[in-house]
């Protein structure tokens, strides 16, 4: 139970900028989610974290200490990786309590503390086994339950279950979840699945490019992104964008002569996005008067929705609606959609405008 | 034509290979057997046969149990410099720091030079009168006069496994350098993080990476090892007093210099038996190792 304050970090090699001033404060027991595209330096960020390297600008304290020029098996943090790093040669039971067996722990203590991680997940029968001899999942919980058995501070997972199969992910999912809770110990957690982020965090940071975008619980990240970046990396299918001018008189779709009725504050145009989640869409009444004209290219039945491609002035917009929905291919449809549920972004620098939800007068 | 390879299809492949071999192995080989039971020298008449006479006079003499001991001491100590001074230089040159690669390129050097020139060289820096050797630790104060490492008999055997080490220890540290470069990266950041000293990565991480690449060093450098000839006739001709003569050198005394040819051809045959033993040894250990896969 430790609490991680990250303050200005960067990370450089040479002229390229890996990571640039990060800051992230963690309360004691959350469940942090960096997510982000490959490349964007999520794992670069957690290595810093396990002192594996060290930033070129910025200060790492945990509970409160500054641990920068601390050994990584001094910061008494634990980490899971994606491709499990056993040790090949070792046994499931030695693996497991190689870092016990590294700080000295005597044996007894050491097997104790070993049978019981090994219960809790569900490997007991596996201990006298080399890493070879088992599958995927039995090897990402060894790899677990080695971070488990020495109760550090801090628990690091980079991308744990990405090399495991749908089902498999799903369950190891649900068992992070359940341990998290049963221990309360902190967690900084790397993916790139969203899925992944929203379901287990208590916050979500979204890098992008070795900058945070965003952070906050996996609700705001979902419902109020704090840019462009955010909104359209979040969700699947992802939120349409679609470009458009703002002024006094209302939001102009870009190249379709579509207005929408919401008034801008301020009289002169701005360029702007409007982003609205296929979820959020909805086939309208004639009487709804917030709503986009769009050209059907057709629809798929995914099971729980009909997921519609259409077209406005050439961007595509995708709905998500209830099966049993009609549509026909180049049918002229009008999505419609609750103020509450619509984003907008500033064109130049991508970032959120707060719409006042009530009309200007 | 199915794809598959029938039996009769990868015979008939191997067929000039099996050709070539029995003809420039097998004859010889042939040959060698008939004269080791005959006691023909080298010029002359083709010899009378013996039987087994040439093995039990070899057996029996004292000469050849020397050469079979200052071999195995050879081939085994020199194999082991290699391997450490491979290894330790491999994890060095795995660090990374300016000027790396260039070192990098320079390890391949002692390897690359003809075992002639690396003889010759080293000839040089053994000489009692003018050598780097003597003069280095002279000056250094770990000794008081110089030496003729060799021309005395007890050093000349140690001061040509270093020569033979030095060539040869950038082939292992070479097979090394890629065998580290294969070991996952997450794996030296878990031991890392687990806390795990130098030694304890060395054994447990880089370790299970190296030791099959190392075994197959091994391998082929003893069986070269165990066969030396050109080193050691350069440097000392199996002198002084035989100190360093090995079994290859006794062959082509026994051969050649003494024009027994048919002696030389039983001693020769049982240099091959065993470097034959050694590599079924090896193969087998080496198959073990490999859980049977290999
Ligand atoms: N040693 C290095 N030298 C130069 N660039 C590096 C080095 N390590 C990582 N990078 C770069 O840093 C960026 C972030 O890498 P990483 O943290 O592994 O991304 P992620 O884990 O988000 O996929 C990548 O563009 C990568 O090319
Ligand atoms: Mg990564």
């Amino acid at each position: 139970m430790s609490t991680l304050d990250l303050i200005g970090i960067g990370k450089s090699y040479g002229a390229t900028e890996v990571l640039r001033s990060i800051d992230i404060s963690l309360a004691s027991g959350e469940f942090l989610v960096l997510l982000g595209a490959s490349g964007c330096g999520k794992s670069t960020l957690l290595n810093v974290i396990a002192g594996l390297l060290s930033p070129t600008t910025g200060e790492i304290r945990i509970d409160g200490k500054r641990v920068n020029e601390v050994h990584p098996k001094d910061r008494d943090v634990a980490m899971v990786f994606q491709s499990y790093a056993l040790y090949p040669n070792l046994s499931v039971r030695r693996n497991i309590g190689f870092g016990l067996e590294m700080r000295g722990v005597p044996r007894a203590r050491r097997d104790e503390a070993v049978a019981r991680v090994a219960r809790m997940l569900q490997i007991d029968g596996l201990l006298d086994r080399k890493p070879a001899e088992l599958s995927g999942g039995q090897r990402q919980r060894v790899a677990i339950g080695r971070a488990l058995v020495r109760e550090p501070k801090i628990f690091l997972f980079d991308e744990p279950l990405s090399n495991l199969d749908a089902k498999l992910r799903m369950e190891m999912r649900a068992e992070i979840k359940h341990l998290h809770r049963l221990l309360a110990t902190t967690v900084v957690y790397v993916t790139h699945d969203q899925i992944e982020a929203m379901t287990l965090a208590t916050r979500i940071a979204v890098m992008n490019n070795g900058a945070i975008e965003q952070i906050g619980s996996p609700e705001d990240i979902y419902r109020r992104p704090a840019t462009v970046f955010v909104a359209s990396f979040v969700g699947a299918p992802p939120m349409n964008l679609i470009e458009a001018t703002w002024d006094g008189r209302g939001l102009h779709l870009d190249g379709s002569g579509q207005t929408l009725a919401l008034p801008a504050p301020d009289a002169a145009p701005r360029p702007v996005t409007l982003g609205v989640r296929p979820e959020d869409l909805r086939l309208a009444d004639p009487a709804d008067e917030l709503a986009i004209a769009a050209t059907v290219d057709f629809a798929e039945l995914t099971g729980p929705d009909r997921i519609v491609f259409s077209r406005l002035a050439g961007v595509p917009i995708l709905a998500s609606l209830p099966p049993h929905s009609h549509v026909t291919a180049d049918e002229q449809v009008r999505l419609t959609f609750s103020k509450r549920d619509m984003h907008l972004f500033d064109r130049g620098s991508g970032k959120r405008i707060d719409i006042p939800l009530r009309p200007v007068a | 034509m199915n794809g598959t390879l029938t039996p009769l299809r990868a015979w008939l492949l191997m067929l000039p290979l099996l050709v070539i071999m029995l003809s420039v192995i097998g004859w010889p080989f042939v040959d060698t057997l008939r004269l080791s039971f005959t006691d023909a020298r080298l010029v002359g008449t083709g010899g009378e046969y013996v039987g087994l006479e040439n093995y039990r006079r070899l057996f029996a003499s004292d000469a050849f149990w020397r050469a079979f001991r200052i071999t195995t001491v050879f081939a085994v100590v020199s194999v082991l410099l290699e391997m450490v001074l491979g290894v330790l230089v491999a994890l060095l040159l795995f660090q990374d720091f300016r000027g790396r690669n260039i070192l990098r390129a320079l390890l391949i050097l002692p390897w690359a030079l003809p075992t002639v020139v690396n003889a010759l060289l080293w000839r040089l820096i053994y000489n009692p009168e003018y050598g780097a050797l003597n003069a280095l630790l002279l000056q250094s104060g770990l000794m008081e006069e110089y030496r003729s490492w060799l021309g005395d008999p007890g050093s000349a055997l140690a001061a040509l496994i270093v020569a033979d080490a030095w060539k040869n220890f950038p082939l292992v540290a070479l097979i090394s350098l890629a065998a580290l470069h294969a070991v996952p990266q997450a794996i030296r950041a878990a031991a890392i993080v687990d806390g795990a000293n130098a030694f304890a990565r060395f054994r447990y991480v880089i370790l299970p990476y190296l030791a099959g690449p190392l075994m197959v060093a091994m391998v082929l450098r003893t069986i070269e090892a165990f066969k030396v000839f050109d080193i050691i006739w350069v440097m000392t001709r199996g002198g002084p007093a035989n100190s360093t003569r090995t079994l290859s050198i006794l062959v082509y005394q026994e051969a050649f210099s003494f024009q027994r040819a048919g002696s030389g051809a039983s001693l020769a045959l049982i240099i091959t038996l065993a470097v034959t033993l050694l590599a079924v040894a090896y193969v087998a250990m080496i198959r073990r190792a490999a859980g049977g896969k290999f």
